[in-house]
């Protein structure tokens, strides 16, 4: 047998790319959150958490940081019942619900940027539709109290075709058997689905939540294209600002601060993640 | 399926297309809108349909902006960025799968550690990488990122794991090379698993929007998702070539999702396509 290839070199371009891209900008992003950091991105000196002790304080990232969790805590419910109306409106196997389950995951096929545009338009206090069909005059984007749920809508709207399947799967693989026995001994809807249903595709709401919520703590696509932030920064979030932070402003140190307070976030919520994920979100 | 409804099913599937309908509606509106005038985008109340199918709106956006150019960025940096980012993630795949040697696991879980550093969270330093290595406003540049893809390496080597070892054995004691065992084995066997993961990253990395955002100042090098919220009619209510723009790219994909549909669905169902 000859040895052409060390087995190592199979792993080279797999880790060269998960240094360049992944390890050393971590490892870095927390060296400069911890310096004061130059314009062309080098650390000039050591200063301890003091960056995090401005961040803390500052009243812009305060803001961020509450937008962020304000935007999930809408978000997340939102989908989840919707996708679970829609996902026990078609879930048995009936005529048209083949068709019914392509319309609701037809969003997938959408990128966000084209989705965000749409929504631009068709919320639009003046020109949009929304506003015309359902007879309200709501200042979607000039209104600090109602421009997240343009971005609430949006992110519902992205999420719902994964979502949904993964809903609908959920409930197809609780045994028939279960739900037959309980309608025979008489269990309505309300008690069938609480009792039975809900309980046993739990594993599924919960992997969704927490994925949905490490997905919350990086949003930034949405708000860059359909409010940059605003208006009077009702929609800055944590990944929005630290953009801005890094590439407007050129405060790096500040930026990688909030990129740190982000990675805490997402590490946190991806092992919950993994933890709901083990504890058995498989079907069949 | 039972061909006999019942009526609590008939209301049912009489939600669900309402509720359908609604969710599809913005698809709706941007077909429609592609085709308004001018004057169309402004009347009250709004309109829903447009009086016309004249195609300006689409001669607009080809002729007066950069999308066509733009679709070519994306074509470029996709179709070349799925392509090496499958072949990355099949030869450590492969190596885990077949081939023994020191440190492997420690490898494996190195690269699968990347998954919980998420990039955009990472994108001040990668810019600087990037900018370092005069990449900006490259194809290069704007793949780099998506390159490595921890998920589709796990899910390449569970698949080559089902292919039995003793093949590899009965290969070696042939003359057969490892690199010659995967190419004219194990890849033409996971055939299957490989188009889907091909495709998904195809998919991915062309709606990717903030790294492709950041890593590219001419306006020459943007890609399609990041050129067409910058087609400039933003401010007034010239919407027509947006909305063209928009239908342009969301045709292509509508068609193949829905021929994929059931393959997306299955894919989901079994794990293989979250994230």
């Amino acid at each position: 047998m000859k040895k052409t290839l060390s087995p190592y070199l199979y792993f080279v371009p797999a880790l060269v790319l998960a240094y360049l891209f992944s390890y050393r900008p971590f490892f870095k992003t927390i060296a400069n959150s911890l310096s004061l950091v130059n314009f062309s991105g080098k650390i000039i000196e050591f200063v301890g958490l003091e960056n995090f002790q401005s961040l803390f304080t500052d009243r812009n990232f305060q803001t961020s940081l509450v937008n962020t969790f304000r935007f999930a805590l809408f978000f997340i419910p939102i989908d989840l019942v919707f996708c679970l109306v829609c996902a026990l409106l078609v879930y048995r196997k009936r005529r048209f619900n083949a068709l019914n389950e392509t319309l609701f995951i037809m969003p997938m096929a959408v990128a966000m940027s084209s989705a965000a545009l749409v929504f631009k338009a068709i919320f639009n206090p003046t020109i949009g539709v929304v506003n015309h069909l359902f007879g309200i005059s709501i200042q979607w984007f000039n209104d600090p109290a109602w421009a997240m749920f343009t971005i609430v809508f949006l992110g519902v709207w992205m999420a719902m075709g994964l979502d949904f399947l993964l809903l609908v799967g959920a409930l197809r693989s609780v045994p028939k058997h279960i739900v037959e026995a309980a309608e025979i001994e008489g269990a309505g809807p309300v008690a069938k689905f609480f009792r039975i249903q809900l309980p046993l595709i739990s594993p599924t709401i919960l992997f969704i939540v927490s994925t949905r919520l490490r997905d919350s703590m990086l949003l930034s696509g949405p708000v860059m294209v359909m409010t940059s932030g605003g208006p009077y920064r009702s929609t800055q979030t944590l990944v929005y600002q630290m953009y801005i932070e890094g590439f407007t402003a050129g405060n790096y140190s500040k930026g990688s601060a909030i990129s740190v307070v982000v990675f805490v976030l997402t590490f946190l919520l991806i092992l919950l993640a993994f933890r709901f994920e083990r504890k058995g979100v498989f079907y069949q | 399926m039972n061909p006999f409804m019942k009526r609590s099913d008939i209301v049912k599937a009489t939600g669900a297309t309402m509720l359908g309908l609604v969710v599809v509606f913005p698809i709706y509106y941007a077909f429609s809108a592609s085709f308004f005038t001018i004057g169309e985008f402004s009347t009250y109340p709004p309109t829903l349909f447009p009086s016309t199918l004249s195609l300006v709106n689409y001669i607009r956006a080809l002729t007066e902006s950069m999308l066509a150019r733009f679709m070519v960025n994306s074509l470029v940096v996709s179709l070349v960025g799925s392509l090496l980012r499958m072949i990355v993630a099949i030869l450590a795949a492969f190596a885990v799968a077949f081939l023994k040697f020191k440190g492997k696991q420690l490898l494996f879980f190195l690269v699968l550690g990347t998954m919980m550093l998420p990039g955009d969270a990472l994108i001040i330093e990668n810019y600087l990488t990037i900018s370092r290595l005069g990449l900006v406003d490259s194809y290069l540049g704007i793949m780099s990122v998506y390159l490595l893809a921890p998920v589709q390496m796990f899910m390449l080597r569970q698949s080559f794991k089902t292919i039995p070892l003793t093949y590899r054995e009965s290969a070696a004691i042939d003359g057969c090379s490892d690199f010659k065992f995967l190419t004219s084995i194990v890849l033409p066997m996971s055939r299957p698993i490989v188009l889907t993961l091909s495709l998904h990253s195809f998919v991915t990395i062309w709606n990717t929007y903030l790294w492709p955002l950041l890593v590219t100042n001419n306006p020459e090098m943007r890609t399609v998702q990041v050129g067409i919220t910058m087609l400039g009619y933003a401010d007034s209510l010239d919407y027509g070539p947006i909305f063209a723009a928009i239908s342009l790219l969301l045709l292509p994909s509508i068609i193949i999702f829905l021929l994929m549909r059931k393959k997306i669905v299955e894919g989901i169902a079994s794990g293989a396509i979250v994230g």
